[in-house]
């Protein structure tokens, strides 16, 4: 039923001949139907294209997740454009240096972000036109004069525009988080993302009862993938912003009779410790699973959720990363218990396996690089053939991430590629002391950091948040490390701090994380990492 | 005028502003505003209860209770009273 004819928004187009009237999107208190959405989003694809949008074109994407992002997105699609949806909650300086690499047709941009972009004034000529995103396709001319004139997306037609366009062709630009140094620009197809919905679907068996609540953010590929598939599916869609007040979250997943939830490791430590999950437990009946991707979740969290999850929803762990267009592994939920560690097998359409840093195939249990194939695959990043190459070869996409595969074909990840540090002559990954520091049952996250010490030797230290506050919990947990580590991995000091400091994706912003840590331990300044007393 | 407005606006600013005093209307949305996030969100309950000796329950992590100044203080009035 799912005959996209390979094009992103065909989902949608789809939905809405099929179920015109069926609730597809909750934001506040706007509640739309698949219909409704389709029109908005075909007046902006025609008010695009009267602005000369043509296909091959970028179109910026600044709004946060809200219906009028939704539009926003497909609207861009319809039109042929690209897609380049931006992080909402870079600072002006940051997005500067993006868009110096773009070339924006136009600039989609939220009222809320408004500001945002009269501070970026300096780029916009270059860049062509900004409008802002139509709240609803009744508002009276919702778009903001740009440099040469204003538009008015209220009087475009609403039916689809149905250009030619190749199911091959670039349909977004993404960029990576930039936790790890700086964003790259992934180019995504229309067939990628349309493989890997499909192969999402699947898996999650998703169907048009199934109500999404969405709390991270569309500029990201897994909360894109989260629109893809339930608009694929005549699912629904929640948008929370407020994920940072928790209740008010599981308030809302009880009252729209949520079907799923999805987090990254981060999202689980805070429904788990700073939420009242554990109160919801009964209040949930529809809830079918919560999948996490993003990174590894220690091996407690994922046990404390089976116990606090209500007993009919599944935790699905998943594997994915923005150059596979989200997806690439899942463990299915019912191998979860015999398999906590595992990111699973591979989706529909996807092969994946262990390679050698020569090149060979390895068996089982044996660690090399991940390397993954299959129409999810990017098209490279965008202007940076060296970096493409780097990743992308006749073998598939590296994916600079170490693990093996087991006997049964289930693949493990033990660490990165690059993250690999040699402390007192040992290679190790700081992913073990973060791990046994959650393992010691008092604290929720940790992030480890290899720091040199007074003689420039490399030695391990580590911030944390305590579950709960205690004053013997810094000497507990070292204790803790003491007994499941080699000396040389306990970190010293350990510090123990409110939250660690998050990306938008909810990912662990390292680097904000090391300057909390210099400057708790009144180091100030951040050059030079030396000095840290042992 | 509330009782704490000035020391929560305080501790905003030094935490979060770093400094910069911007006036921020009572009933403006910290989240919305970019002046907190998830994590500014968890150093404004720790201060909230060491400093005001309260303890804020996991289902008082609501908007209503701690997304503007005014609803800072009303809460805070509420579990002080």
């Amino acid at each position: 039923m799912l005959t996209s004819r390979g094009l992103i928004h065909r989902f949608l187009e789809e939905s809405a001949a099929r179920l015109p009237d069926k609730l597809a999107l909750v934001d506040e208190r706007k509640r739309l139907t698949y219909s409704q959405i389709n029109r908005q989003s075909n007046q902006v694809a025609h008010g695009l294209i009267q602005a000369g949008v043509r296909p091959g074109d970028q179109v910026v994407l600044l709004c946060e997740n809200s219906a009028e992002y939704v539009s926003g997105y497909y609207g861009i699609l319809k039109s042929g454009g690209i897609a380049v949806p931006l992080n909402t909650e870079w600072k002006p300086d940051g997005l500067a240096r993006l868009l110096d690499g773009l070339e924006p047709k136009v600039f989609l941009a939220s009222s809320r972000l408004e500001e945002t972009v009269r501070s970026l004034e300096s780029v916009r000529a270059r860049m062509g036109r900004v409008f802002l995103v139509p709240r609803r396709p009744s508002s009276p001319d919702p778009a903001l004069p740009g440099p040469s004139g204003g538009l008015s997306f209220s009087a475009q037609p609403e039916g689809n525009p149905d250009l030619d366009i190749g199911p091959g062709s670039c349909a977004m630009i993404v960029f990576t988080s930039g936790s790890e140094g700086i964003p790259k620009g992934v180019m995504l197809s229309h067939a990628n993302i349309v493989a890997n919905t499909r192969a999402i679907i699947e898996y999650l068996e998703l169907t048009l009862r199934d109500v999404q609540m969405v709390v991270l953010p569309f500029h990201y590929v897994m909360g894109k993938s989260l629109l893809n598939t339930h608009f694929a599916a005549g699912g629904a869609v929640v948008l929370n912003n407020r994920f940072a007040y928790t209740a008010s979250v599981l308030k809302q997943m009880a009252a729209e009779n949520v079907t799923g939830f999805s987090g990254v490791p981060s999202t689980y430590a805070q429904l788990l410790f700073r939420s009242p999950l554990a109160k919801y437990r009964d209040s949930l009946p529809a809830l079918r699973y919560c999948t996490q991707a993003g990174g590894h979740m220690p091996r407690p969290i994922k046990q404390d959720l089976l116990r606090i999850l209500p007993a009919h929803t599944r935790l699905v762990i998943m594997y994915g990363a923005t150059e596979a267009s989200a997806r690439l592994a899942y463990l299915p939920p019912d191998r979860l218990a015999g398999k906590l560690d595992s990111i699973g097998i591979p989706i529909a359409g996807v092969t994946m396996e262990v390679l050698s840093p020569d090149g060979r195939t390895l068996g089982p249990g044996q660690v090399g690089e991940l390397v993954a194939r299959g129409d999810n695959i990017m098209l490279g990043y965008y202007h940076d053939e060296e970096a493409t190459r780097k990743v992308l070869d006749h073998r598939g996409y590296h994916t600079g991430d170490l693990g093996y595969v087991d006997e049964d074909g289930f693949f493990f990840v033990t660490g990165r590629k690059d993250e690999q540090v040699k402390i007192k002559g040992h290679r190790v990954s700081l992913r073990g002391v973060e791990d046994a520091v959650v393992e010691s049952g008092l604290a929720m996250e940790c992030l480890a950091f290899a720091v040199p010490d007074v003689y420039q030797s490399l030695v391990v230290a580590a911030v944390a948040v305590p579950i709960r506050e205690a004053p013997d919990n810094a000497v507990r947990i070292t204790d803790y490390c003491r007994a499941k580590l080699p000396d040389y991995l306990v970190p010293r000091p350990l510090l123990l701090v409110d939250a660690i400091p998050k990306t938008s994706n909810g990912k662990p912003d390292r680097s904000g994380a090391f300057d909390l840590f210099r400057s708790r331990l009144g180091l100030g300044g951040k050059s030079g990492l030396s000095g840290i007393p042992t | 005028m509330m009782d704490h407005e000035s020391e929560i606006r305080q501790f905003i600013a030094d935490q979060f502003l770093f400094g910069d005093i911007r006036p921020l209307s009572p009933e403006e949305s910290l989240l919305e505003a970019g002046i907190i996030d998830s994590t500014g969100v968890l150093e404004l309950l720790s201060y909230l209860e060491d400093h005001f000796g309260i303890k804020v329950q996991d289902e008082e992590l609501l908007p209503e209770n701690l997304d503007t100044i005014g609803n800072i203080c009303r809460f805070l009035d509420q579990k002080l009273a």
